[in-house]
Parts: C-alpha cells; structure tokens; sequence
C-alpha cells in the first residue's frame, strides 16, 4: 500500500482536528452517561484514523477487570479481562501500547490475553487514565488506508484518550453524585417512613428493607436487647440468600457470658453494649457468619439506653461482586441506626400507651362488676351487729365479702381475696360469689362446700389463679359459728374480756389444685366457735396487714389486733371505722397496691 | 421475613412492550432487568412500560441501572412510563430527575395509555 503523500496527510490531521473539537463538544454538552457517549467518541475516533473497527474498555477497580462498553466489528463483546493490579502500573506509564511489540512490563500478561486481543481484533491500546487512576483502554484494529501508525496518528489519539479519560471520569463523577443524592435522600425520607407506623414489628421491617437498600447490600438483620434474658435476638431479617436463614431468624447472643462464641456474634454483642462501638468485617474469614461475606454493625439507640444492634451483610457492586463497607458506609449506617433507634423506641412506646389504655378501660369495667358484687350495706341480723368496708386501691382487686342470708333461718359470712387485678379478677371473684350462693343454699357441710369452690374455680381460672376463702356459717339463735379458712388471713375472735383466738382451721387456698391433687391432700376441716355477749369476729384482707407506710413498714397483726381489743367494747361500725382509719394514717403518703377490706360482727 | 426473590416478565404487544418485575432491584438484578429491556430494544421496541407494583426497593445501583435504560431509549427516540410504584420510589425517581424522562403513572393500563400520548 502507497504511503499517503504529504497533502493527504495534512488534509487528514486538519479533519482530525476538526473531530477533535467536535469530541470536546461532546463531552460538554453530551450524556452524562458513558454507555451512550462512548459510542459516539469511538466512532469519531475510528472515523477520524480510519481505523477498520476497535473498542472503549472500562475498567472495574472493585474486580480488576476491563470489559467492553462500546465496540465497532468486535467478535466477541462480552468478553472481560482480567488484569491483575500488578499490571497497572505498567498501562499507566505507557499511554501508548503497539501490542505486537508490547513494553517488556506489560509483555508476559498481553501474551497471556493473546486470544482476547485477538476476539478484539486489536493492534493497539491507548491507555484511559485520570493522574493515578487507571480507566480503562482505547483498543483500535487495522488501519484501512495505511500498514502503519505514522506519528501524527498516535498524537492524535493520544489526545481522544484523555478526552475519553475526561468523560469516562465526569460520567463516574455523575454516577457518584447521583448514589450520593440517593443516599441522603434515603437517609432523610427514612425517617418519614420508618416514624409512619407506630406498630413495632411493622417499624422493624421497615428498618432492614431500608437500611439494605441505603448500603447496596443484600442482607440486614435488626436485633433487640431482651433485658429479661439479657440476650440480643433477632426481630427482623432481610436476605437475599436462603442459606442459613432459619438459624439466622432465631438468632440470639448471650449478652453477659463466658461461652465461646463466633468471633462475628462475640463482637456483635460488645457493639449491644458499647454506644459508640461500630464493627466493620470486610474479610470472608471474620465474617463468614452463616456464609455471609463481609458485615457491618452498629449499635441501634433509644432516648437513653441501646436498643439493639443492626447488621447489614453482604454490599454488591452491580455485577455482584462483593464490595468492602467503606467509612462513608459506617457513617451512614450511624445516622440511620439513630433513626431507626428513635421509631422503634417511639412504635414501643404507642404500643405499652395502648396497652395501658386498654388495662385503664378494663379496669373500669371490672370495678362496676366489682360494685355489683360487693353489698353496699350488710343485712340486720337478729342480735348482731354485722359491718363491712371496702376500699379499692391501685387499681381493681379481686377481694369480696359478703353476708347471705339462708331459709334456715342461719348466715353466711364470707371473705375472699382473689388472685391478680383486673377483668380475669372480677370475674373469678363472680365466679366465686355465683358458686358460694348456690352452695349456701344447698347446706352442704363446709368442707364439701369447700372442695366444689375449688373444682368450680380451678376448671374456670387460667393456671395460678386462686383464691384465699374464708365462709362461717352463724346461727345466730344459738350463737354458733361454724368456719372454714381455705388459705385466708386468719380472722380474729376478740372476746369481750379481750383474749385473742384466731379462726384457722380449714385447707389449702381454693382453685390452684385440680381434684385429683386436692384428694390425696389433709382435707378440709371446719371449726366451731360459740360467739357471748361483746364477743367481735374481725375478718380482713392482706391489704389491711400488708399495707406499708413510708419507711416500708408493715402494718401487720399486731396493730390490728391491738386496735380491735382496745375498741371492743365499741359498736361494730366504729371499730371498722376506726380500723380503717388508722390503716389510712398509717400508710401515710405510701403508694399501695392492694385493696383494703373488712368485716366486723358483733355479738350484742 | 422479607422476600429476596427477584423475577422480571415481559409483555410484548405489537408496538409496545411491558417489564414487570417482583423483589428487590438491585445491581446483579437491574444487569438482568437491563439484559432484558435491551433484548427487546434489539428486537425493535422504543416504546416501554416498567410496571414495579411487586418491587418495594430499589439501591442506588438499580436506579442508576434505569437511567441507562431511558439513556438507552432516548437514543433510539423511544418512551419509557412506570408505574405501581411505592411511594418512597416514587420520591426518589422524582429526586434523581428520572421523573423528567420518564413517565410515572398509578397503573399498567394507564401508563401504556400515557404511550401515545408522550
């Protein structure tokens, strides 16, 4: 082929330099996106040097490969290089490569890649490059007018690479600035969003499917201290990869133990307990915890303790390949666990709200079940002066009394004290009250009674509801009180000469124990005791023994007793009274937490 | 637990084509969400609907792959519409300008009505 002659030349470098200008043009005004520019630089280039085909490759520092964006009469386009970061230096300080006569440096690699030069139809390589950064590569093929590269030719491409360089470099600038942007947007609508919902499991979801997302990662797990258990367990899982998924969900760390743990999961419980701890694994060896590849933590804060932890797993660049957690990572999962800390906290906060406002509302409803079970005033009984008081306190107790009068011509008299608070209080109380009314009437002798109240109100409690109960049957004509005490406070007979004797005999509490354990138990035993003239029976509750003043003292036995025989010549109301208000000056500005209750009868 | 699948179906109609995808999109899964938006390029198809009622997330990595989707078809002078989306993609397709290529609309059927009328 005829070497071109000195006119042709320079009518070819006046052509490229009009192209030159025309691909500073471009970059300008052109796509920030260099899958759509690169087509138009490589054609120019290829026009321009009248170059029969080539390609732009760009380079992935995060795999070290260099993979075709744009090419014209390329065999094979998806070909990728691997160029092992060795090599780079030698592309760097060779802006221009003859490939059949490479720099020595570069020689034994472009000999191992000699089929991919060739698929690539390529005769030289112009290396892409921004200072220290190594881009990617110009790859031209055979020259359709001319053997070989002439001087001017190699300058000129020369100067389309660092144009290439300079739009690769501002398309990547684009791209950053634009992950940047998605990033603080994500990071400031999470807010919004994960603060929308007020319910906790609901919030936590939220959290990991945004925090995936704001790290390009393909799992997070988000962890709660269980301060019962002492133990971080896991509430909610995102993840790509079902390996190890079950065990991940019912993950949960020790917080406070000697055992040996994965170095993952011992690190994971320091960032649960150390507020400004941050734990970065980008090495498969640490965290290859349930075949995760690298792993970030950071402890999840409320108001004034941590919360938890948040994991995120596995960050993918857009071919897969798993990338390290970079600080910028580190600070971003900071902000998003305070976030996040802060709604989880707000949602468990709603939540006990909510409850605390149901058990206000169920509390209301059972005081007026309570108000219709207890007598609002005790019946006249022929030489008896027969009292009661009840006062609930902090909130709705399952206690009850009660006198019944029977065809017989006898009286029931009955205190009780149920289990818990409540609704389940009051209807375990109704219970008891609907089953001692139909068992008076059916005149039983008491320790029958007894054991039908105990299967009646262990078949209808949840297990560990009971009852202590105390029932006396008066026969007020010939002054006989027939008693059963099923794990009652022992109530007080104070004669008139002011002796002492308590009501003791009878059984376990009622409906704790099923039949078949209460049969092969002592059984239930009655007692009778002839009440004269000033005699005092005394029924109470705990709340009235228990009840504690400001130095946590206790009222106890002994002041009642001493209150009741000191005023036993007192009618039956005003002992009660009396009773009762020095239980109330007693406890003093002391919260108390169970209500007061008492019974006074009094032979005439 | 959250779902990791990741699917994409495609529609072809004779002068439009539809993607619906379902999971999490992001960079491995937009490459095969791109993978198939050019495959239909090649086969002729400017005119698209991307219907991601079933996708709730999206990565950086995944928005910047539907850039160069609309990249892509704005070269060839086509028209890209989505719609199901989230309200959260929604704000984020608005806040990277993506909005101002590409349509958004509340359903499939209206976003392909929205084709003709660009």
């Amino acid at each position: 082929m005829q070497a071109p002659s000195a006119d042709e030349t320079i009518q070819r470098l006046i052509f490229g330099l009009s192209e030159l200008d025309e691909l500073g043009e471009t970059i300008i005004s052109g796509h920030g996106n260099f899958s759509v520019s690169s087509r138009t630089y490589l054609r120019m280039i290829l026009g321009t040097l009248q170059v029969t085909g080539g390609a732009i490759l760009l380079f992935h520092p995060t795999e070290n490969t260099l993979t075709i964006k744009s090419s014209v009469n390329v065999r094979d386009e998806s070909l990728v290089i691997r160029v092992p970061p060795g090599q780079i230096p030698g592309f760097l300080d060779h802006p221009f490569i003859d490939l059949a006569e490479p720099p020595a440096v570069l020689r034994q690699f472009l000999e191992q890649i000699h089929p991919l030069l060739k698929s690539l139809d390529a005769r030289f390589w112009f290396p892409l490059k921004i200072r220290d950064e190594f881009l990617g590569v110009i790859s031209i093929g055979a020259f359709f007018n001319a053997d070989a590269m002439e001087d001017w030719n190699r300058e000129l491409l020369n100067v389309f690479a660092n144009h290439t360089s300079i739009a690769i470099a501002y398309s990547q600038l684009q791209i950053r600035s634009r992950a940047e942007r998605f990033r603080l947007f994500m990071l400031s609508d999470t807010a919004t969003q994960i603060c929308k919902s007020l319910d906790t499991e609901a919030v936590q979801e939220e959290v990991v499917a945004h925090v995936v997302t704001l790290l390009d990662a393909n799992a997070a797990g988000l962890m709660q201290i269980n301060p019962s258990t002492k133990r971080l367990e896991m509430k909610s899982l995102f993840s790509l990869e079902s390996h190890a998924n079950d065990e991940l969900r019912r993950l949960s760390i020790p917080l406070d133990t000697e055992e040996n743990l994965h170095p993952a999961l011992s690190m994971i419980a320091e960032v649960a307990t150390q507020a400004d701890k941050t734990l970065v694994y980008n090495d498969e060896k640490n965290a290859a915890l349930f075949g995760r590849k690298n792993l970030i933590a950071v402890p999840m804060r409320g108001r004034e303790e941590i919360l938890g932890v948040l994991v995120v797993a596995d960050k993918v660049g857009r071919s897969g390949a798993t990338l390290d957690f970079t600080d910028g990572d580190k600070t971003l999962l900071e902000a998003f666990a305070n976030q996040a800390g802060v709604a989880i906290e707000n949602a468990f906060l709603y939540q006990e709200a909510l409850e605390a406002r149901r058990l206000q509302a169920e509390m209301e409803e059972a005081e007026k079940i309570q108000q219709t079970l207890i007598p609002d005033t005790l019946p006249d009984i022929p030489g008896y002066e027969a009292t009661g008081r009840y006062q609930p306190r902090g909130g709705v107790g399952g206690d009850y009394y009660d006198c019944i009068p029977e065809s017989d011509g006898t009286w029931g008299l009955a205190i009780a004290d149920v289990s818990g608070k409540g609704m389940q209080a009051a209807l375990l109380m109704a219970t008891l009250r609907a089953g001692l009314r139909s068992e008076a009437t059916r005149k039983t002798d008491l320790p029958t009674m007894a054991l039908t109240l105990n299967s009646l109100l262990n078949a209808s409690g949840d297990f560990g509801k009971y009852a202590t109960f105390f029932f006396a049957q008066l026969h007020a004509e010939t002054n006989q009180l027939i008693s059963i005490n099923a794990g009652h406070n022992d109530p007080m007979v104070i004669r008139s000469d002011g002796r002492c004797e308590w009501l003791k005999k009878g059984g376990v509490m009622l409906g704790i124990f099923p039949d078949d354990m209460i049969a092969k138990m002592p059984p239930f035993e009655q007692e009778t005791t002839h009440l004269a003239s000033g005699d005092i029976v005394l029924f109470y509750t705990d709340g009235v023994t228990e009840t504690t003043n400001i130095n946590d003292e206790l009222y106890g036995e002994a002041r009642l007793q001493d209150i009741a025989v000191r005023l036993r010549n007192e009618s039956a109301e005003t002992i009660c009274r009396a009773i009762y208000d020095e239980v109330i000056e007693f406890q003093g500005e002391a919260e108390q937490f169970d209500d007061l209750t008492l019974m006074v009868l009094k032979k005439q | 637990m959250l779902s990791g699948k990741f699917e994409v179906q495609t529609r072809e109609e004779e002068d439009y084509a539809v993607i619906q995808t379902e999971g999490y999109l992001n960079g491995p899964r937009g490459e095969s969400l791109a993978e198939t938006a050019k495959n239909l390029m090649q086969k002729g198809h400017t005119r698209f609907v991307i219907n991601l009622a079933e996708t709730k997330l999206i990565n950086s990595i995944g928005i910047s792959i539907l850039i160069e989707i609309i990249e892509l078809l704005e070269e060839r002078r086509g028209i890209l519409n989505f719609c199901g989306l989230t309200p959260t993609i929604e704000h984020t397709f608005r806040l990277v300008a993506l909005a101002r290529h590409a349509g958004i609309f509340p359903d499939e059927d209206s976003a392909i009505a929205a084709l003709d009328n660009p």
